[in-house]
């Protein structure tokens, strides 16, 4: 193997395409569209992040402007917890625009995540966005495979490839030459948008909330290289066993199709066609019928809070609850609220686990296509995908809990009993004292262990190609 | 002629894998169009029953005070989906169909979601519409591309021509063969979908057969034309799948990119935010600060005065409605903006006939945007009329075994879809016009 020939091959296979005019076409293309979807990425990111900041923080004034009055109300006052869009959205859009915005968090009720940008859109959403990351996974793949369709077949059919081994030029130089050739073609464009990408990280860096983001970037980067990799790799092996470069065409559009388009939307439909989910009203009065089970506060009868009543007037040795020396109301609410909180999160969590289950048919379908395994784990790095929504969702969720809680608890210190002279209001300095809601995005850890399974897939994957060629390597017929 | 054509267009290997995959894909995507309905059905039925058994242990609990029985009782209103929609589900997964509402302020409810899982709204559904604006484009293209490469690459060309007088009737006919089948297999999926979804065979259910044929047609011209020019087998593949791709996947994300980006609605999260302020504000304020607004929208009630110390009902609810007063003029804003989107959209699609279709699809399913903003509307009125029927019980302090509950059970509301046939067809008819007619040109040259 002589490193000289591989390059000389590589470079042929280069020049050769920079000579065709498909290229230059979709060369053209690519570029506007690269510019396109950097540019509307970014507007769409900064003006949104803008909007909902300002929101955010209009929210807080508020809050804090309230004058003084009962905590519970407060409670029903609320908040709002915004999502903000993570800076790598620029690249992948993901699930952004088809999850939720802003949630309303009060005191008894666990609101849903309002205002997707889907909710506000046509149709026209179906077809699909167009991000940089879109171009990368959809687009480029297909223009590989038109660059590569003919590599060895073509040489074949023209006697050039007998030419060149019968020139001492073993098949293993040709076969790396080729596919080296092809995956640089790749990469060029590759390190294109990924230089674009760079530029928007920097610019969103001095936000500390973003300052994994190079990590994120370099583990995009890596993957993507091995992605294309992959792909050079497919078209390589698809052309050397084709007998005609028209056939090497067409078997390679049929693969595009199958794993762009065809398989991932086929399999997410069967998995929701398996797994079928309750909807809003069959939860909530699910919810509702466990919470009943537990205890009712609004049922002067029930079990679970007579024996809370009871156990608190014995632990303060009164007979009654009006001579409790603090709020009993406050005690019941708190109560109530960690309940009715427990049960709608338990709720909560078998629906995600059904949905878990209906997206890892698709998921593990990364094993035999690897478009599904970028197309996941770049989403996740990306912070667009289901999990980072979901880190959003709790986050927001454990906000909403404590604001509830803490003005449940300032009643019961501050507020006089039912049925006793005192206070019914509280200082206005406890709302700014309440701190204001705070999200940080997932760490890299946590995206790892949720996307090992993309991770092996492309590795394997990795292998598999590498196998391929191997074997190419020794038996590719010359005739 | 045909007979030959037909006998071996259907020995090939071809015709046996693209009619098992759309046959098959397409049952598929009807029978998750069943699915889509069947649980809407469930949906329902289940609203139904919440609503009846809560109004059972609500009227338990509260009896004597009403105000705060309808503090909690919700009243759903449900938008039935008529049959056809299971053909195009469109945007009716994202937004809900259904919505439950007590007679609090409406602004902070009608916008609550249903539950779904957002990988699928992000891959959308497979439905029949699916399959058709984007699998059988492709197996035309599939199925057409080579129809004269393939002869002129295996050399049988100069026989054929040869043998028969017209060449350009001769591919033709052999594209007509083909598209013939193409089209069979749509109207045969179209009628298995009405038989097995129940469609009712209305104006909707033709037009969009209408739109489906018509749009395959654009895609027969299409192809048409790139035969006539008389390239090789790879130039063809090469240029339908790269149509394909910028008329299936660029064009409508483009312009969605472009949609959504022009015409931002940061009016939602402000009308959320004036709704709960305009409505909270008012427990710290003069009992006039609510009641003057209230009267105004509704002066019938002028005469049911508020206690000044003590809390009342009608100062609740009319705190409640100032949240919607203060929110109104930005809903509305959010309103016209998404209008404002759908209006663009579809001016745009007019001249791209893969967006129309779907857009147009949508519309006659009534799964569109607009279907949805006019549900909204009737979820406003509805809930106006609770109101109005309520209050005055609630005012006058009785309990709430005097109102007959049987009246209150979940309610529907049933979308009007119109439509033109003109908008509908003229413009993918022109766009198939105009191509066909430069491919004829070219194959005269034949």
């Amino acid at each position: 193997m002589r490193r000289n020939v591989i390059f000389l091959l590589a470079s042929q296979l280069r020049k050769d395409a920079f000579r065709s005019r498909v290229i230059g076409i979709s060369l053209g293309l690519m570029v506007f569209l690269l510019i396109f979807s950097a540019y509307t990425g970014w507007e769409n990111y900064h003006d949104q992040n803008h909007t909902r900041d300002v929101v955010q923080n209009e929210v807080q004034e508020s809050w804090e402007n309230n004058p003084d009055k009962h905590p519970h109300r407060m409670s029903h006052y609320g908040s709002f917890a915004l999502r903000m869009k993570h800076v790598l959205s620029v690249f992948d859009l993901g699930m952004e625009n088809f999850v939720g915005n802003a949630v309303f968090l009060e005191a008894h009720k666990q609101n849903t995540v309002n205002f997707s940008e889907a909710s506000m859109s046509t149709g026209l959403l179906r077809f699909g966005e167009v991000s940089m990351a879109m171009l990368l996974k959809v687009i480029l793949p297909l223009l590989i495979f038109y660059l590569g369709f003919a590599t060895i077949a073509q040489e074949r059919e023209n006697g050039t490839l007998k030419l060149l081994i019968g020139q001492g030029i073993t098949r293993t130089e040709i076969v790396l030459g080729k596919w080296l050739g092809l995956w640089g073609l790749s990469l060029l464009f590759l390190f294109a948008t990924f230089l674009v990408v760079l530029f928007f990280i920097y610019m969103g860096s001095h936000n500390v909330l973003h300052s994994n983001s190079f990590i994120r970037y370099g583990i995009l980067l890596i993957s993507y290289i091995l992605f294309f990799g992959i792909l050079s790799a497919i078209t390589i092996l698809v052309s050397a066993f084709s007998k005609r470069a028209k056939g090497a065409l067409i078997k390679l559009l049929g693969i595009w199709l199958l794993f762009v388009i065809i398989m991932p939307k086929s399999l997410q439909a069967i998995g929701y066609y398996l797994y079928p989910t309750p909807s809003k009203i069959e939860m909530e009065t699910a919810v509702e019928h466990d919470l009943a089970k537990l205890g009712d506060s609004h049922n002067p009868d029930d079990t679970h809070f007579k024996v809370l009543k009871d156990s608190v007037l014995l632990a303060n040795n009164v007979k009654e609850v009006k001579d409790l020396p603090f709020n009993y109301g406050g005690l019941i609410m708190a109560e109530g609220e960690a309940m009715s909180t427990a049960v709608y999160l338990d709720h909560e969590k078998r629906l995600y686990n059904v949905y878990s289950k209906q997206n890892n048919i698709e998921r593990y379908s990364a094993f035999i296509n690897p478009y599904t395994a970028i197309k996941n784990l770049s989403m996740a790095f990306s912070g667009t995908d289901f999990q980072s929504y979901l880190h959003f969702k709790s986050k927001a969720e454990a906000y909403r809990f404590k604001l509830a809680q803490d003005m449940n608890q300032l009643q019961i210190d501050f507020i006089a009993n039912k049925g006793k002279e005192g206070p019914t209001k509280i200082s206005n300095k406890y709302w700014k004292d309440f701190p204001p809601f705070e999200y940080n995005y997932l760490t890299t850890t946590t995206i790892f262990k949720n996307e090992l399974l993309s991770i092996l897939a492309l590795l394997l994957w990795c292998v598999l190609a590498v196998f391929g060629l191997s074997k190419l390597s020794t038996n590719l017929k010359a005739i | 002629m045909y007979r030959l054509l037909f006998k071996s267009f259907f020995r090939t290997k071809l015709f046996l894998v693209s009619l098992l995959l759309l046959l098959s894909i397409g049952t598929i995507s009807i029978f998750i169009g069943k699915q889509y309905l069947v649980k809407q059905e469930k949906n329902t039925v289940s609203a139904q029953k919440f609503q009846e058994e809560s109004i059972k242990q609500n009227l338990e609990y509260h009896n004597n005070d009403l105000g705060l029985l309808l503090y909690y009782q919700r009243f759903a209103f449900i938008k039935k989906p008529a049959n056809i929609s299971a053909i195009s589900i469109g945007q009716s997964d994202v937004n809900p169909l259904l919505q439950a509402v007590t007679i609090r302020g409406i602004e902070g409810q009608k916008y609550d979601t249903d539950f779904e899982n957002p990988s699928l709204l992000m891959s959308g559904n497979l439905d029949l519409s699916f399959v058709i604006t984007y699998l059988f484009p492709l197996l035309l293209i599939a199925l057409t591309f080579n129809l004269y490469s393939e002869e002129k690459e295996l050399g049988t060309w100069r026989i054929l021509t040869a043998q028969t007088s017209g060449k350009a009737s001769f591919l033709l006919k052999k594209l007509l063969v083909r598209v013939g089948f193409i089209f069979a297999v749509l109207i045969v999926l179209l009628f298995l979908a009405s038989a097995v979804l129940q469609i009712e065979m209305n104006q909707n259910f033709w037009a969009l057969f209408a739109q489906s044929v018509l749009y395959l047609l654009f895609w027969s011209a299409l192809c048409f034309w790139i035969i006539s020019l008389l390239k090789n087998s790879s130039f063809n593949a090469l240029a339908l799948i790269s149509i394909w791709v910028v008329l299936t996947i660029l064009i409508p994300a483009i312009v969605n990119n472009y949609v959504t980006n022009t015409y931002q609605v940061p009016e939602a999260l402000h009308a959320m935010l004036e709704q709960r302020d305009g409505y909270h504000e008012k427990w710290d304020l003069e009992k006039d600060a609510t009641m003057t607004g209230f009267y105004e929208a509704y002066p019938q009630y002028k005469d049911y005065k508020v206690p000044e110390n003590t809390f009342s009902w009608i100062w609740y609810y009319g705190m409640q409605h100032n949240g919607d007063l203060a929110s109104k003029e930005t809903s509305t804003e959010m309103k016209d903006k998404i209008k404002m989107r759908n209006n663009v959209s579809e001016t745009i699609a007019l001249f791209v006939p893969t967006m129309h279709a779907q857009l147009s699809f949508n519309n006659l399913a009534g799964t569109d945007m607009l279907s949805h903003l006019d549900f909204l509307d009737a979820l406003t009125e509805f809930h106006e009329n609770l109101r109005l029927d309520f209050y005055t019980t609630i005012f006058d302090k009785k309990t709430a075994d005097t109102v007959n509950w049987k009246n209150y059970d979940a309610k529907f509301y049933t979308s009007k879809q119109d439509f033109s046939w003109g908008y509908l067809l003229l413009p993918t008819l022109i766009i198939t016009l105009l191509i066909s007619a430069l491919g004829v040109i070219n194959i005269r040259k034949l």
